[in-house]
């Protein structure tokens, strides 16, 4: 192992057994031998080494093998084949307030957590302080475990694993504890972790945090490392390949369907029942629309009536940040807005209505919105 | 030599595990750790009443003291093979989440057994005064024959445990086969009633717990030195089988998290 290395994994692989109904006794082994095991390849083939000092994020979809791997690193399961080495204390934040035992106090408790940590009662002692003043619990420290809030009892869980004070922190998206106060509270301390030299290697969702905290960033992409290095650049092509799946599934989901093809159209202006002068020379209009097809092409009618005014494309940012779980792939955030105007010439006096159609090629209406506006 | 360093870096763990064995037992009852004595107490009165009306044998001198002498060590055994062969299956919470030394789980069951009992032994030591066998210096064999003890459970729960992760059959197998074993243990009786049964003595007298209680005995009731050749034939046995056992057990260790 290079000595520089915190972690160093070799040409590993891990599948998984599945068996549907997997006999637990003695007689269901006997007589259902082996009949259906299937296996789940998670992870195929990984390199990667993981230097001191380091802290990394794995990301990537639900199901893609990011904690899996994350478990492997801990040495809870072993791989099938190839190899994983560590090199220095190892902490893992899997679970949190494994080993809690609601009918003693939040002290004793922090002695046994932080015991199945592997800490001795003198390291125990001397951070003992540190974990309770963390914790916030005040006068509850020497309460019942089972009289605490769900809130109190993660933030003493998290407490003591974080204060654990290991050379290798293996962190599963755990961050999501108590309130914000206290998550901006485990934030700064990892930070202070990485500043300290600590290797940290986290899963997790928040992109922000990926950005804001790490150094490198690994993309794990159905069970293989797809991308590793800058977070910025990693996470802009993890969430371009996010938006080409969700594409993909979305136009499968359609053909067998299951979902509808839909659209939303809106008009931003005019206002329903804006007044409009004839010195005006023209009626400006905007708006966006968006659909989960291809080639859907936006139709606008006045009074009814189709017209052909030219259109212009804007970016819609704000657009794109609503809908771009529900369509992402479909989405192009410099295309969303349009405008147009409506020379006054071609309108009369009185009520007239604007109608927006998202259409799709063969003329079906994906979304609709129509305002009145009137012409004095 | 790394696995006893890898557990002597655990011993904060086994100590709470231990503490949290004894004390968490019994919380929320009343009576509280005193049901460590009193469970065995009510064992022994329930078979000293009993007993002398079914058995024509029963005529061991101070048969109370006899029982007690018996059935204490016998609750530490099953005890720890009991509750150690669950110890894997029952700590899946911490298991599937947290690394640490498997085994710690194992030891630290056969430690708390080991401490509930050497409270017990209070109880035998009482009843040797209250009914007239007394005590003498060979009480200090003590330590020794309840190491023994301790070792030849760890082995044996060393391969149940791991087992049983996988069937869990194992754990009814087990309760049933302590069962019989009590019976093929001289506890309620004496060794020289199956003197006339060839295979039947045979058999008891391999027992090895015939041969530790057998040592309990001599050093609690009568006063002498233990048969220092039967319990090193039984030291050895409980070697063997930590040495196998924990091969097996390391071997199966890595699917616990998966299998549980």
């Amino acid at each position: 192992m290079n000595p520089q290395n915190a972690i160093e994994v070799r040409n590993m692989s891990k599948q998984f057994k599945i068996e549907y109904d997997r006999g637990n006794t003695l007689k269901e082994k006997l007589i259902r031998r082996r009949n259906k095991t299937e296996y789940h390849q998670v992870l195929k083939n990984i390199n990667l080494d993981i230097k001191k000092g380091e802290t990394v994020a794995l990301i990537g979809t639900n199901g893609s093998g990011k904690s899996t791997l994350l478990k492997l690193m801990t040495k809870i399961i072993f791989p099938n084949e190839g190899t994983i080495e560590t090199d220095g204390k190892l902490t893992s934040l899997l679970e949190l307030g494994a080993g809690f035992h609601p009918d003693f106090t939040g002290r004793e408790n922090i002695y046994f957590n932080a015991s199945i940590f592997g800490l001795s009662r003198k390291e125990i002692e001397k951070r003992l302080p540190d974990i309770i003043a963390f914790a916030e619990l005040g006068e509850f420290i020497d309460n019942p475990v089972r009289t605490y809030s769900s809130g109190m009892y993660m933030r003493l869980a998290f407490s003591v694993a974080i204060n654990v004070d290991a050379d290798i922190l293996l962190i599963d998206e755990i961050l999501a504890v108590g309130d914000q106060h206290f998550q901006e509270k485990c934030y700064s301390k990892l930070r202070q972790l990485r500043d300290s030299g600590k290797t940290i290697v986290i899963v997790t969702h928040s992109l922000d945090v990926v950005k804001d905290m790490c150094h490198r960033a690994i993309w794990i992409y159905k069970g293989q490392v797809q991308l590793d290095g800058d977070p910025a650049y990693v996470i802009d092509e993890y969430l371009k390949q996010i938006a080409k799946d969700n594409k993909e599934e979305i136009k499968k989901a359609i053909e067998s369907g299951e979902q509808q093809k839909q659209g939303v159209v809106f008009i931003d202006v005019p206002k329903d029942y804006m007044e409009f002068y004839p010195e005006d020379r023209e009626v400006e209009c905007q708006g966006w629309g968006i659909a989960n097809v291809d080639d859907a092409t936006l139709h606008f009618y006045v009074d009814d009536e189709e017209i052909h005014p030219e259109v212009t494309h804007r970016e819609r940012k704000d657009v794109y940040e609503v809908y771009f779980e529900q369509y992402s792939g479909f989405l192009d955030v410099d295309q969303l807005g349009w405008r147009i105007s409506i020379p006054m010439r071609s309108l009369s006096k009185g009520n007239h209505t604007l109608r927006v159609e998202n259409h799709e090629p063969d003329g079906s209406v994906l979304g609709e919105k129509d305002v009145v506006f009137i012409v004095r | 030599m790394s696995t006893f360093k890898e557990i002597y870096n655990y011993r904060e763990m086994l100590k709470s595990n231990v503490k949290k064995d004894i004390r968490g037992k019994y919380k929320g009852s009343v009576l509280g750790i005193l049901w460590s004595f009193l469970n065995p107490l009510l064992q022994v009165i329930v078979y000293w009443i009993i007993f002398p009306y079914l058995f024509r044998g029963a005529t061991i001198p101070n048969y109370l003291c006899y029982l007690v002498t018996g059935i204490i060590p016998w609750n530490f055994f099953t005890n720890v093979v009991n509750l150690g062969t669950i110890s894997i299956k029952s700590n899946a919470g911490i298991i599937k989440k947290v690394y640490f030394p498997r085994e710690v789980l194992l030891i630290s069951q056969v430690l708390s057994g080991l401490v509930n009992f050497f409270i017990s032994c209070v109880i035998i030591v009482l009843f040797c005064i209250g009914t007239g066998a007394g005590v003498s210096v060979h009480i200090l064999w003590l330590p020794l024959i309840a190491l023994i003890q301790a070792a030849f459970s760890f082995g044996i729960i060393l391969f149940l445990s791991a087992f049983e992760v996988y069937v869990q059959d194992v754990e009814y197998i087990v309760s049933f086969i302590l069962n019989m074993a009590f019976y093929g243990t001289p506890i309620l009786y004496s060794l020289e009633l199956f003197k006339s049964a060839g295979t039947l003595y045979r058999l008891v007298s391999l027992n090895p717990l015939t041969k530790i209680i057998n040592a309990y005995r001599d050093i609690f009731l009568y006063h002498v030195t233990p048969d220092l050749h039967s319990l090193l034939i039984v030291a050895i046995l409980a070697l063997i089988l930590i040495l196998i056992g924990y091969r097996v057990f390391k071997k199966l260790e890595k699917g616990f998290a998966e299998v549980l």
